[in-house]
């Protein structure tokens, strides 16, 4: 289970509108950035984020089933290198 | 077998130069000394810093202190501000340091069941403030007389007289309580009586050992299972003379005053003074609840000396004694140590003891690891009794951070140090070893008392953000123009200038402060705002500034989220914490209920108010209760009432999509799922048999919606819920509903309730059984004008807003956080709401401070009493004895004479004096502003803040005991009260007092007057009354009463409690004495409001004139005492008279005989004027917007009060001037005209926020409140006037 840097910096510049004015804020993503604390995205925007991310890799980057293993705390403490990882992984079987 | 472990789970500091733990770590770790010269206030050049060897002299003149002002509200504890003075200021430490150590833990709900907390204090017998305070009024002051009448014989009675009230004087006034206030335990005991506490409180003297043998004790209790939690440490605020005498006598006290523990050069120790708490678990409690644990403490060992030393010098076999013994309690290797907190006192004779007995235990120098060892009492002096916890809790947070501390003033250390394993050093550093981490404290007590505990760092610890203490400064900027903004941004003031332009920042720093330029610069340029990342506010186009732009409260319902933190909101506004508790379902709903009622208080407070309320659903059961559409009770009571057989909810589970009901509908069609909350176009939640949800979760899955089922199950808002309705149906058939304070929307009409009780129950079964319709409510609120909403509560309410909103301009903010502070969290939301146009009261988030009263000076007289017996002694000198005699015994003769003289002339039986009636000197009079204004309203005399009738009563009462002291008031008879007494403009009250025996007539000026009788002590109490005739439930409970505004009165003045019962002539209630002098009986006063207002229709103005008698049976109960009142009531049209009784666990405490009100003319809908002047209208309006105003008001002090609720303070001195007989015409044209133009201009508008001009043709709004041009016409005739306004242009 690898993350290709590619994966997580498209991952990160999909994300990046939801959370705001980057450059402004003068925030980085990184792959430690936490959703909820770090970001300040409420789990609405991760709504909208999945279906960025099906838009952008397909509908098999499926995040709604990939958070239904996972349970509420995690949910919160997701990182972006969580979800870049989870990316990779969709990306890598389709073989 | 080892010792149990037990967890340290929160801590609290004041020490020197520490406020609070992270100052005092920050201090530690950064070599920070902060021994200081004697503060000026302390310091006395007759004792300090001389050279004598008089046990009166001391070489000292440095030491360890803290900061007299603590951050603390004991108000919030039930603590009057007249009980701080006088009280001993460690009691004030150790309660303030134990709510700072559980709040460290977490909050109050970490301390679980509170029958299972106690509290152990270290704490010496030494001669503390209180105490010295007590003995100068009890004993120096006779001492002094007495001395005084030894030297000057000719002084006589008068004179001594003079001169003991003279010393007494500076001491204050003297209240029994104080003296109780006094025991030396109640440094514990306090603790356990404010927070409620059922465990074991008292303190432990074992001299400087004292804390660590209070830790010591506290394990025991735990482990013995006696306490779940114990509170320990120690106290020791006494930087008594006595104190540095004895150490300055013995030898101990530096001469150097530097305090050099382990250090060749170490030559005695300075004294400090401080509190330490922490708060101390088993480690498998701490554990189960998710605790932070600080530090594990693995074993405790105590001893005494024997026979083996002196009583001042240390034995060696009996330290060696404690250290094995707990280091054989812990079972564990003490080679393993990396971290020794030494007693260190920096004498020689203590320090070498101390050093010889680590090497008998810990073993000589090796070529091992050294383990490092310090004292913390190089920084903060010895602080005795508090010394080993001071030691402790470094060593904890040591642990806590992996960092080996620094001692200060040892860079050549004792060449004992280099007999041990240990090692000093002089920087801090990183703790590196192999785990774990380990580190003991040593302390060691006069007398050979010596305790020893060792310590191992926690295997994880959760992770928790860091408690910010001091409270974020805000950073408010308003500007007329965008370059003015960025300009003033460019050197913040704390002026916050004026205009749309605007800018807010919580909790500046260089950093924020340089993004917020950024941000400034982006938004003036671009137009678009920023609303809160980084906690930065910034607009161009307020959203409230807007025409009907209104602010919504949307109160939120169950969601599965973290405890709301709202505990320090609750004590800064002197409100019971919210009990937080989701177990049940209506446990859940009555916690989330409580949670938004007291942030829609806290928001009131804060001057933040709603144009209307939503809630989300079981939210709009909080919005309906805030608007006073009902009261339904606690919820057990609910439960044991209509569901006897428990609370029954569907089978069904929820489950939250992250879709539209669009998408969401053929996911579910054919299963056996509704849907039940449309919240948002991206989120729905569905409702179905645990069955069809997980079958829907699936479904969802594949189809890549994301679906989370809820922790909670009730089945509202769906179909499935109807077979268990009937009990919620005969619920609302008992409740009594009325039409809302505010418009309360409905999420499943999306409309505004409905003002009949039959219909508003209807709605109430609906909204249980049809969807919650959120999305479309938030859409028809934002047609409707409302562009800022609140969230009053914690959790996801607001995304919902702004996933339904969009980019449409709004501003959504949430009151309550779950991860910060409720106060920080508030400062967000007054910032915001600030920056978007809205006034609110920033000052109200101040936070409260108090000041620790540790005088310890020398009696000292006032100027005027200085000299009294200079013409007795002040002779040239070289006077023949004879001379001397004759010339005394003249000047005594002279002296006898006009005594005399004066005493025929006046006796004593007059006195004279003065009341400042100012809100300086009454701050809590702001609780008692008889008109309502503006937000903010800057005038307040604008406000009326009158001076209670009963407060006159207490005014008259305490200047009769302080001018006849020794006296007790026992009551008042055949008072009168002829004036308003306000305190804006603050006037200073003449209060003459004639004293005729056993009676003083008072006057109070011109405003009242009465006769205060006085007795050595209190009457026998006649029994309690009894009242038989029937009674009905009151209309409103007590805390709607002041929720509605049907009595006036701010905190400092609420004091019903519970209203029992109501009939034809009587009231019952309870009251909980309010803080404010003479609110007692002032709320006996509200009792007889309260029944008028549920009895009676019109005449419904009621202000005292007279009270016949009152007296009291006991003295009056401290604030938070509990007291029974019943009030027998007779009514006239323009009269109310009550006799009342006030009972105090049975005995009668108080009886009222002939308390009599005035009544004016005012029905309910001028009573809505007075209590909502903004919006409602003494006029009449007619269809072509003319307002016609009648007078109703046939003497002039109801005139007087429309007057009030009508005119701003240029219109009040303008009437004054009106000839009497042209005022009554002059006031109804300014009614008039005031409500003419309220009306056009359809918005809530105080009257005061209108000035009509002398011509009565303009009128200009005021302090911010702008107004379109306007024609105005008025006329009136002999009792009414009518007035219109129109927009200038328009046709007329």
């Amino acid at each position: 289970m690898t993350t290709s840097l590619i994966v997580f910096d498209t991952v990160a510049e999909l994300l990046a509108p939801l959370v705001g004015d980057l450059d402004l804020l003068d925030l980085e993503i990184t792959p430690d950035s936490t959703f909820h604390e770090e970001l300040g995205l409420q789990s609405i925007d991760l709504v909208t984020f999945a279906g960025i991310l099906a838009e952008h890799f397909g509908p098999d980057v499926n995040l709604a089933e990939h958070l239904a293993q996972k349970d509420l705390d995690e949910v919160i403490e997701l990182t972006v290198g969580a979800i870049a990882t989870f990316v990779s992984d969709r990306l890598a079987q389709r073989g | 077998m080892s010792q149990e472990p037990v967890a340290i789970v929160g801590m609290g500091v004041l020490l020197p130069g520490a406020a609070n733990t992270g100052q005092y770590w920050q201090n530690i770790i950064t070599g920070t000394d902060a021994i200081t010269d004697v503060p000026a206030a302390r310091w006395d050049p007759s004792f300090h810093g001389t050279t004598g060897t008089a046990p009166d002299q001391t070489h000292g003149r440095r030491g360890g202190f803290v900061s007299d002002t603590v951050d603390f509200d004991p108000l919030g504890f039930g603590i009057p501000p007249t009980d701080v003075d006088g009280m001993e200021p460690d009691q004030l430490a150790a309660l303030a340091t134990a709510v700072a150590a559980i709040e460290d833990a977490g909050g109050f709900d970490r301390l679980g069941d509170r029958s299972k907390v106690g509290v152990i204090l270290g704490r010496g017998g030494y001669l503390s403030p209180g105490l010295l305070r007590f003995d100068q009024r009890v004993r120096t002051v006779r001492q002094i007389t007495r001395t005084v009448q030894e030297l000057v014989p000719s002084a006589g009675p008068e004179v001594l007289d003079r001169l003991r009230t003279a010393l007494l004087e500076p001491l204050g006034e003297f209240r029994a309580q104080t003296a109780i206030g006094l025991v030396p335990n109640l440094a514990a005991s306090r603790i356990a009586n404010r927070l409620d506490l059922f465990g074991p409180a008292y303190t432990v003297d074992a001299a400087c050992a004292s804390s660590l043998v209070a830790v010591d004790q506290a394990i025991s209790e735990l482990i013995r299972r006696r306490c779940d939690v114990v509170l320990a440490g120690g106290v020791h605020h006494t930087h008594d003379d006595t104190l540095w005498s004895m150490f300055t006598q013995i030898g101990a006290l530096s001469p150097s005053q530097r305090i050099s523990p382990l250090s060749k050069d170490a030559d005695g120790l300075l004294i400090g003074e401080g509190t330490a708490i922490v708060m101390l678990k088993r480690l498998d409690d701490a554990r189960a609840n998710g605790d932070r644990v600080y530090a594990v403490l693995r074993g405790s060992g105590t001893s005494s000396d024997g026979k083996g030393a002196s009583l001042l010098s240390p034995s060696v076999a009996g330290q060696v004694l404690a250290l094995q013994r707990a280091w054989s309690a812990a079972d564990l290797d003490p080679t393993s140590i990396g971290l020794l907190e030494a007693h260190g006192t920096a004498t020689k004779a203590g320090d070498a003891a101390e050093l010889a007995t680590l090497t008998e235990v810990f073993g000589p120098a090796d070529d091992g690891p050294r383990p490092v060892i310090g004292s913390v009492k190089s920084m903060i002096g010895h602080t005795l009794p508090t010394a080993g916890i001071a030691g402790l809790v470094k060593v904890a947070l040591a642990l806590h951070h992996r960092t080996l501390p620094p001692t200060l003033h040892c860079e050549d250390p004792n060449p004992l140090v280099e007999t041990t394993r240990f090692r000093t050093i002089s920087a801090a550093e990183d703790w590196e070893t192999d785990w774990p981490r380990r580190a003991a404290v040593n302390a060691f007590g006069f007398g050979g008392v010596n305790a020893h505990v060792v310590l191992e760092e926690a295997d994880h610890a959760p992770k928790r953000r860091v408690q910010v203490h001091e409270p974020e400064r805000i950073l408010r900027i308003a500007a007329q123009t965008g370059d003015e903004l960025l300009d003033l941004l460019d050197r913040p003031r704390t002026t916050e200038g004026s205009g749309r332009f605007r800018i807010g920042i919580v909790g500046p720093t260089e950093s924020t402060l340089a993004l917020a330029r950024r941000v400034a610069a982006k938004v003036v340029a671009e137009g678009k705002p920023w609303r809160g990342a980084k906690d930065i506010w910034c607009t161009t186009e307020p959203l409230l500034q807007a025409t009907d732009a209104k602010t919504a409260f949307l109160f939120p319902g169950l969601e599965g989220d973290s405890t709301p933190n709202c505990a320090d909101v609750a004590r800064q506004f002197g409100r019971p914490a919210p009990h937080w508790s989701t177990e049940t379902l209506l446990d859940h709903a009555e916690s989330v209920t409580h949670v938004g009622m007291l942030l829609n208080d806290a928001l009131d407070r804060l001057g933040i108010t709603p144009g209307a309320l939503a809630g989300h659903s079981v939210g709009e059961w909080t919005a309906m209760q805030v608007a006073g559409m009902y009261d339904s009770g606690p919820a057990k009571d609910l439960v044991d009432r209509y569901w006897p057989d428990g609370f029954t909810v569907p089978n069904t589970e929820f489950l939250v999509l992250g879709c539209s009901p669009d998408i969401a509908e053929p996911l579910y069609s054919g299963l056996n799922v509704v849907l039940s909350h449309d919240n948002a176009p991206q989120q729905t939640i569905a409702c179905g048999t645990p069955d069809a949800i997980q079958q829907l979760a699936e479904t969802c899955r594949g189809a890549g919606v994301i679906a989370r089922t809820l922790p909670f199950r009730s089945g509202f808002h769906t179909p499935f819920l109807t077979p268990h309705l009937k009990p919620f149906a005969s619920l609302i058939q008992d409740l009594d509903f009325h039409p809302g304070q505010l418009p309360v929307w409905s999420a499943t009409t999306v409309a505004p309730y409905p003002t009949d009780p039959q219909a508003i129950r209807d709605l109430y079964l609906t909204h249980l059984v049809r969807k919650v319709r959120f999305r479309e409510l938030i859409k028809t609120l934002y047609d409707d004008s409302f562009r800022v909403f609140v969230q009053v509560g914690a959790g996801q309410l607001g995304s919902f807003v702004s996933d339904t909103l969009q980019e449409a301009e709004h501003l959504v903010i949430g009151a309550a956080s779950g991860f910060r502070s409720g106060l920080s969290q508030l400062r967000r939301v007054a910032t915001a709401l600030w920056v978007e146009g809205a006034q609110p009261q920033f000052d109200v988030l101040e936070p409260r401070t108090v000041r620790l009263n540790t005088s310890n000076a020398l009696l000292s007289l006032p100027a005027n009493a200085r000299g009294l017996l200079e013409p007795m002694v002040d002779l040239p000198a070289g006077v023949s004895d004879e001379i001397v005699a004759e010339f005394t015994a003249l000047l005594a003769e002279t002296r006898r004479s006009a005594a005399s003289v004066i005493a025929a002339y006046a006796g004593n039986r007059t006195a004279e004096t003065t009341v400042e009636v100012s809100l300086t000197a009454m701050p809590y009079l702001r609780d008692h502003r008889f008109f309502r204004q503006r937000d903010g309203w800057p005038d307040e005399s604008d406000y009326w803040p009158v001076v209670p009738a009963t407060a006159l009563v207490d005014i008259a009462c305490r200047q009769v005991e302080k001018a006849w002291p020794g006296t007790v008031a026992i009551g008042i008879q055949d008072a009168t009260f002829a004036r308003w007494l306000l305190a804006e403009p603050a006037t200073t009250v003449k209060v003459a007092m004639n004293r005729e025996d056993g009676q003083v007539r008072v006057d109070l000026g011109s405003y009242a007057q009465m006769t205060v009788k006085i007795a050595p002590s209190y009457p026998v109490a006649p029994p309690a009354p009894v009242i038989t005739a029937t009674e009905t439930q009151p209309p409103h409970t007590a805390a709607e009463i002041y929720t509605y505004r049907e009595m006036f009165h701010g905190p400092a003045y609420r004091g019903l409690a519970v209203l029992h019962g109501i009939g034809r002539n009587h009231i019952r209630g309870r009251l909980v004495v309010p803080p404010a002098p003479g609110a007692l009986l002032d709320n006996v006063g509200q009792l007889l409001g309260c029944w008028m207002l549920a009895n009676e229709t019109d005449n419904l103005l009621a202000f005292p004139r007279g009270i016949k008698r009152v007296t009291w049976y006991a003295p009056e109960p401290e604030p938070g005492v509990e007291v029974e009142c019943v009030a027998e009531i007779r009514a006239e049209p323009d009269l109310l008279e009550m006799t009342a009784h006030l009972i105090q666990d049975g005995q009668v405490l108080a009886r009222v005989d002939s308390w009599r009100d005035v009544r004016f003319p005012c029905d309910r809908s001028a009573h809505r004027v007075y209590t909502y002047p903004d919006r409602n209208r003494l006029s009449t309006m007619h269809p072509d917007g003319t307002a016609s105003v009648t007078d109703r008001w046939p003497s002039l002090a109801a005139r007087e009060f429309y007057a009030g609720v009508y005119l701003n303070r240029a219109e009040r001195t303008a009437y004054a001037t009106c000839p009497p007989r042209e005022q009554r015409g002059w006031l109804l044209r300014r009614i008039a005209i005031k409500d003419a133009v309220r009306a056009l201009i359809g918005e809530p508008i105080y009257p005061a926020e209108l000035h009509v001009h002398d011509d009565e043709k303009n009128v200009s709004g005021l302090q911010g409140r702008t107004l379109p041009p306007l024609s105005i016409t008025v006329t009136s005739d002999s009792n009414s006037a009518h007035a219109l306004a129109t927009p200038l242009g328009s046709p007329a």
